[in-house]
């Protein structure tokens, strides 16, 4: 009874790998169809337009339209004519049929850019084509098409098959249990073929199988009995867990294959690794050209360690400084100095870049009041790259003051006494006490801060916003700029980001390590 | 320790003064704007405004949206509903994965905890585009919704290791005891850890309003509809490329940040151990 209870729950999860990816494929494959269909239809709509014909039957509407001309009343108002079933009228207008919208848009379009065959953005199923014909542009709308539903009588009897094979299977016993699980579990390969070809077939086979040795090497039942003893464990991790691969994993993988495609005007085409390749070698672009990842890389680079360094240098000088014992309002330094860290990181940005201004910004005012001449700060490299430091160095600085001074708190006394009475001048005492206490504490705050830096949108975003001509753009900055600032060329955006993803697991794992030699230093 | 030398006394306050100087100067000129008239940023550099006005905070909190609503309220309301939804979801989703990280031990343990980790330390600024597209085909974009489930995917990391980072502090022999009388996992759970931890449930999910409170740019790009901008949204397009009213801004930046400082500064000791923690060791 158990093995064949085992046998069912077995086919139920190929059963279940197998529904799925038959379902997908179906769905692609009606969509597919549909869209080549009501393509064909637009066209042939605009053609018989074109010929003075009648439209076929499903064209929604249809008709020879004429040149843009202003409005009599408004003369930003363009207004056009259409020829429908012989009679001309104006489109639009108080009794004008929705449609109407929909004509004169193709008209639009068509005087931009020439003779399209397209399905609308919205969504609605509706086809639009448009060709030139001799007195006009013959356009023609599809109405929207029902798609075919889903097999679901297919469906269940291959499911239903297939379990009565692999049950089978079970009661005979020996090879048989195997071979049933196979065959029961591969069953909906079948259908899929008509649906999705090859290929989701081969991936349903091979899933059967894979179950079928994972059965025969007892795999499943070692994961069945470990989910029985973890259960309340598993229970209690369910609904991060389940958050987190619906919330991060689902993006994150969507992600990961946008990278293959490329993305133009709502349409999707593979593209292999060409995005990646684009990227990586720099789109044939210059070594300095702002655009050109390399350089951008070189920016991030830059930007991160002169940030960092920063960071910690004037967080450690300053915890130093105000843990000396004779130093008063040690309280009311230390809250002043963590104020940066208190306001939100958007709005620091935005009073630097407020400071930082040409004509009314306050730095450039106290540059004249010292005598000197203003700079222009945002139109160079160098001096836009320095504002964005100093910004964040200003905002950054606390955070590593705060780590010192915490881990400067935990060096015993007796250290420094002892070291005092050995004759250890004040620079000896920081090398050999301070330095290594600070160390395995500073060691996972610099990997972290290096990390925020690497991504700190904020800043540059807001302050120079990449300005001059993207020059002081980061990795994160240009990768948004790909996805909504350059014509929504999601595909180089998705790449951009599995590249930074990996620059940044490296660092991860190499920081990883540093902190744990430093712990054990 | 014995007293310094003249010269070092000197320098150090000295150095001590101009930093803190530097701290200030951009906090007092946005103060100074605030209450200065006009709407550039400032044409001298003194930090102390010349003639006093609230003028600033009159446009912010009167200005009126298409349906004659104060958009500022209008405005503060939306953030308000993203952090405290974003809050209330992280907690609740998070505090009982967080104690079973921190308690049961299981196959897959170490791999949650690292996963968790990354996430948390990795920008969702990785994830935007995707999760642009995503939200795009779900109808989601401009809607509180699509935003929470936005913050979610840091928050929710967030909270997990920050709750069990509180729960290993918390001794074990309570939940013996509750386990001996004949309580079961969950009610141990329930009746013993889950009053046990509150302090630590209340600061995570402070840290996690305030963080939602102050995200500038997943709001920014997911919400284009005006009416459904957040505050920080908003601020920021008081300053656009073509027309900036610093006096707007400033006045919105105080009003805006004065709450989530005042909490900074309540909270802060428990933010360094929390994000120090985790953030290496795993």
């Amino acid at each position: 009874m158990s093995t064949a209870s085992n046998q069912m729950r077995d086919w139920g999860l190929a059963a279940l790998f197998a529904s799925i990816v038959a379902i997908a494929v179906f769905v692609g494959h009606r969509n597919h169809e549909l869209r080549a269909r009501q393509l064909e239809l637009a066209s042939a709509g605009a053609e018989a337009i074109a010929e003075g014909r009648e439209p076929p039957t499903g064209v929604e509407a249809a008709g020879l339209v004429g040149a843009a001309r202003p409005s009599p009343h408004y003369a930003f108002l363009r207004k056009r004519t259409v020829i429908t079933e012989g009679k001309v009228r104006e489109l639009g207008g108080a009794h004008a049929p929705a449609t109407d919208k929909l004509l004169y848009d193709a008209a639009q379009r068509f005087d931009r850019n020439g003779a399209f065959v397209e399905l609308l953005g919205d969504n609605s199923g509706r086809a639009v084509a448009a060709r030139a014909a001799k007195n006009g542009i013959a356009v023609s709308v599809v109405a929207p098409s029902n798609p075919a539903g889903m097999p679901w009588l297919i469906l269940l009897g291959a499911l239903g098959l297939g379990a009565v094979i692999a049950a089978a299977g079970a009661l005979v016993g020996g090879a048989a249990r195997p071979l049933g699980l196979a065959l029961g579990g591969a069953l909906l390969a079948i259908p899929a073929y008509g649906w999705g070809g090859a290929g989701a077939t081969i991936s349903i086979v091979a899933g059967a199988l894979a179950i079928t040795f994972a059965q025969m090497r007892g795999t499943i039942d070692r994961c069945a009995a470990g989910l029985r003893r973890h259960k309340t464990a598993l229970a209690f991790l369910a609904p991060a867990t389940i958050a987190m691969l619906v919330l991060v994993a689902t993006p994150f993988c969507v992600g990961l294959v946008l990278g293959f495609f490329d993305h133009h005007q709502g349409q999707w085409t593979f593209v292999g690794l060409h995005n990646f390749g684009e990227i990586l070698s720099g789109g044939g672009r210059a070594f300095d050209d702002p655009l050109n990842f390399w350089f951008i890389l070189g920016v991030t680079v830059l930007w991160t360690a002169a940030n960092v360094i920063l960071h910690v240098t004037l967080g450690v000088a300053l915890a130093l400084v105000l843990k000396q014992s004779w130093l008063r309002g040690k309280g009311v330094y230390r809250m002043l100095l963590i104020l940066p860290w208190a306001i939100p990181n958007y709005i620091t940005a935005l009073i630097w870049k407020g400071m930082f201004q040409g004509e009314y910004g306050a730095i450039n005012a106290l540059l004249h009041s010292a005598g000197l001449d203003g700079v222009s700060w945002f139109s160079s490299w160098s001096t836009a790259f320095t504002a964005n430091v100093v910004t964040n160095t200003w905002l950054g600085f606390p955070f590593m003051m705060v780590v010192a001074l915490g881990a400067l708190e935990s060096i015993p006394r007796d250290f420094y006494e002892a070291a005092e009475v050995d004759g250890a001048t004040g620079w000896q005492r920081f090398w050999h006490i301070t330095l290594p206490h600070l160390r395995p504490a500073l060691a996972p705050a610099v990997v972290l801060g290096s990390i925020w830096t690497f991504n700190m949108f904020n800043v540059i975003f807001l302050v120079s916003g990449g300005k001059p001509g993207g020059s002081t753009d980061i990795l994160v900055t240009d990768a948004y700029r790909w996805a909504f600032e350059r014509g929504e060329r999601y595909g180089m955006a998705a790449a951009y980001g599995t590249i930074i993803f990996l620059v940044l697991l490296l660092w991860t794992v190499f920081g990883a390590r540093i902190g744990r030699k430093e712990e054990a230093a | 320790m014995k007293r310094p030398r003249l010269a070092t006394l000197v320098i150090t306050y000295a150095a001590l003064t101009v930093i803190t100087a530097v701290v200030l100067y951009p906090v007092l000129l946005v103060i100074k704007k605030a209450f200065e008239p006009g709407r550039q940023f400032a044409i001298n550099a003194s930090p102390v405004p010349s003639t006093l006005t609230l003028d600033h905070f009159g446009d912010l909190f009167g200005a009126r949206g298409g349906h004659g609503e104060l958009m500022f309220l209008h405005h503060a309301w939306n953030s308000l509903v993203a952090a405290a939804a974003t809050t209330v979801v992280g907690v609740i989703l998070s505090c009982t994965a967080a104690y079973a990280l921190s308690r049961f031990r299981f196959p897959g343990r170490r791999a949650g905890l690292t996963a968790f980790l990354v996430v948390q330390m990795f920008p969702a600024t990785l994830l935007i585009m995707p999760l642009y597209v995503l939200l795009d085909r779900l109808g989601l974009l401009n809607s509180m919704a699509g935003l929470v489930m936005v913050y979610a995917t840091t928050a929710i990391p967030f909270c997990v290791w920050t709750l069990k980072g509180y729960f290993d502090t918390l001794p074990r022999e309570l939940e013996e005891a509750a386990r001996m009388d004949g309580a079961g996992a969950w009610q141990t759970f329930w009746r013993v850890m889950f009053p046990l931890a509150r302090p630590g449930i209340a600061v995570t999910a402070l840290f996690s309003f305030m963080t939602a409170w102050n995200e500038f740019i997943m709001a920014s790009t997911f919400l284009t509809d005006d009416s459904r901008y957040t505050l920080p949204v908003l601020i920021q397009s008081s300053v656009g490329q073509y027309s900036a009213d610093w006096g707007f801004f400033a006045a919105g930046a105080i009003v805006t940040s004065i709450p989530v400082m005042v909490l900074f500064y309540v909270l802060q000791r428990f933010l360094v151990g929390g994000l120090t923690a985790g953030s290496v060791k795993g």
